[in-house]
């Protein structure tokens, strides 16, 4: 597993809200079930004191840190306020942030995630669903009923099409060791690059999933990255020129980041690249095979 | 949201970089009034958003004497089938030198990559294949308010010194009006000093409120009533409805799609956690495109509830048939609420897409 274990203490930023309620509580029933230390403190400025589900809230990361052993964070706060939560945490020395929000301008994304590698942190996301390793640890909001434990590596730019993946992963027997959702934004802070350079010091993890999307050209750059066997899923093939679908980073700019070029790309890298997510199980036993 | 150049020239002119004296005119009528302001040499520049605009007619060059019967023929003109609706009337420089200037967002460095040619006018994705050695990059450090001066002399080269503050107030416009892109293509160098003869700008979709923009002009009625509710909808052209919630998965579906043979008419993604009546506007949104024949709708639940999905479903009480993968939490439920409706469902989504396709081919 990467980027964090039953070990690491958790904060989550915007807990008092309604999403950071809910998923404080989600995440530590996982925590329970796995043996795990969860979330351990809350922040959200004005609202120290409190208490959800039993974890105690703070004003400030910086109290939080005082009093509790933490090194990763998931954030739900609001578009306009998420930029200044990733660098509140950096600050404070947290060294794994995961960002859930959605509709961070790119401008702030870049300066946060510039400045958070100033600091030495990794920033997943944002517009992320964050990250699982299974039987380990939950740090986001990935629905827990459909994974399974195994040494498959999974890391993708969209939720519910991973949850998809997993679940055809699962129903077929092939367990994960950590699933990665990077995010859909044209800016992020780890990339395929990034996670699978983690994935190669995991001795858990055997092969990886890279699903992508239209957008960009990073699936690609992390293939060339590795030498861990990869099967890879990009979605947006039937996707316009310009037209932004659905995710910001969705989109075909000026010809670039097609899916059909992308495809061919990773195939002219010896990378095989699914035409449908049901036959990735199959491809993956296949990639077991040849090895 | 694109701006239409006058737009663009008008954000760039704001952060003092010079542009030619112009004016936006809606009819040719208007021209005499300006005529004092432009001189001897004019150019009219239909204001219509498309690529290769000057070689589909959208600019005419003009003198005081013929300037409103041009005008009047460009206004009846279409451009690549776009109708032109304004014009900006603008004196025409007296050019020496063209360069290209860009800031784009690098998703590779997640920093402004700076692109400067020697070769402006022309488009840099035809530099970048005829002469690669004309186009030089520099990425900027997004917490720094200021290029370095290095930077902009690495990226200047031999072209006048005056270019350079131009580089930087690009820069700084590019920062403040959150532009995803900023463009002065050709830059031109005249005898008066250094102008932007031409300007894009694209402003982020996720900025546009701090921007005190209201109104995305980029989206159609249908995709604007969509974001009010906080739904992601684009329209394809085809005969299939599509309904997902995410927007990988439900770019997945269209894909699937495509890959049995069939056409998507539209794509909605209803996002995380719908509840019934958000899914109800939904469906009723899709079938409200008369194109649509069949709608599949594929949600996999993870906060979304399957017996919500059902209920929304059900009352939204369209004619067109609906087509349901449901999958996650609360399934059982609302898969007897569906059933007992008459509603057709299948296990996976392969399924449900080749279904789809059979219904509408």
């Amino acid at each position: 597993m990467i980027y964090g274990d039953k070990k690491t203490g958790i904060l989550v930023q915007g807990a008092t809200g309604k999403q950071g309620e809910f998923h404080i509580g989600l995440m530590n029933a996982y925590a329970q079930q796995a043996g795990g230390r969860g979330v351990v403190a809350g922040v959200t400025p004005g609202k120290g004191g409190r208490e959800v589900h039993g974890v105690p809230v703070y004003n400030t990361v910086r109290e939080a840190m005082r009093d509790h052993d933490i090194s990763a964070s998931v954030i739900f706060v609001p578009a306009a306020a998420a930029a200044d939560a990733i660098m509140e945490e950096a600050h404070a020395g947290i060294r794994t942030i995961v960002a859930i929000t959605e509709h961070i301008p790119v401008h702030d994304a870049m300066k946060a995630i510039a400045y958070a590698k100033m600091e030495g942190c990794r920033v997943i996301g944002p517009n992320c669903p964050g990250l699982l390793s299974p039987g380990e640890v939950k740090m986001g909001i990935m629905p827990s009923g459909l994974f399974s434990r195994g040494n498959v590596g999974v890391i993708s730019r969209s939720g519910t099409l991973t949850y998809e993946v997993v679940d055809e992963l699962t129903r077929a027997g092939i367990g994960q060791s950590t699933v990665v959702g990077i995010g859909g934004d044209p800016v992020i802070g780890q990339t395929f690059v990034d996670v699978l350079e983690q994935f190669e010091k995991d001795p858990q993890t055997k092969a990886v999933i890279l699903i992508g999307e239209v957008g960009g050209n990073l699936e690609e750059e992390g293939a060339k990255s590795t030498s861990l066997p990869i099967v890879s899923y990009i979605a947006g093939i039937s996707a316009p020129p310009d037209k932004r679908m659905g995710h910001a980073g969705a989109i075909v700019e000026g010809g670039e980041g097609d899916a059909r070029s992308k495809i061919a790309r990773l195939k002219k890298a010896g990378v095989p690249v699914a035409a449908r997510v049901s036959e990735i199980p199959e491809m993956v036993r296949g990639l077991f095979r040849s090895c | 949201m694109k701006l239409v150049e006058h737009e663009a020239k008008n954000v760039v002119k704001e952060f003092g970089i010079a542009v030619p004296a112009g004016f936006l005119i809606s009819s040719a009528d208007e021209i005499p009034s300006h005529l004092d302001a432009l001189g001897e040499r004019i150019v009219l520049k239909a204001q219509v958003d498309v690529g290769g605009r000057g070689k589909a007619g959208g600019i005419m060059m003009a003198n005081p004497q013929n300037a409103v019967s041009l005008a009047q023929e460009l206004f009846n003109k279409t451009i690549k089938g776009l109708p032109v609706h304004e014009i900006l009337i603008e004196q025409r420089l007296e050019i020496q030198h063209e360069y290209y200037l860009s800031i784009t967002v690098d998703r590779s460095s997640k920093q402004p990559l700076i692109l400067f040619s020697d070769d402006g006018g022309v488009e840099i994705e035809v530099t970048a294949k005829e002469h690669p050695e004309a186009i030089r990059k520099g990425v900027a450090n997004p917490l720094m308010r200021d290029l370095p001066p290095f930077m902009i002399r690495e990226l200047i080269g031999s072209a006048p010194k005056d270019v350079g503050p131009v580089i930087n107030k690009l820069y700084h416009a590019f920062c403040d009006k959150d532009a995803l892109l900023a463009e002065i293509n050709p830059l031109v160098i005249t005898p008066q000093g250094v102008y932007a003869a031409d300007a894009k700008f694209i402003v982020d979709d996720n900025a546009l409120g701090r921007q005190g923009v209201t109104v995305n002009r980029d989206l159609s009625e249908r995709e604007r009533e969509a974001e009010t509710h906080g739904f992601s909808y684009v329209e394809l052209g085809g005969s299939i409805g599509v309904i997902g919630n995410g927007a990988g998965l439900t770019m997945a579906t269209l894909d699937l799609i495509e890959f049995y043979g069939g056409k998507a008419a539209n794509f909605l993604d209803v996002g995380g956690g719908a509840e019934s009546e958000r899914v109800m506007r939904a469906v009723r949104l899709v079938a409200s495109v008369p194109s649509v024949k069949v709608i599949v709708v594929n949600l996999l639940g993870g906060i979304t509830k399957c017996d919500e999905v059902a209920k929304g479903i059900i009352d939204a009480g369209i004619h067109q048939k609906v087509i349901v993968r449901l999958a996650g939490t609360n399934e059982a439920a609302g898969r007897k609420m569906l059933s007992e409706k008459g509603y057709e469902m299948l296990d996976t989504m392969d399924l449900v897409v080749k279904k789809a396709v059979q219904v509408t081919a």
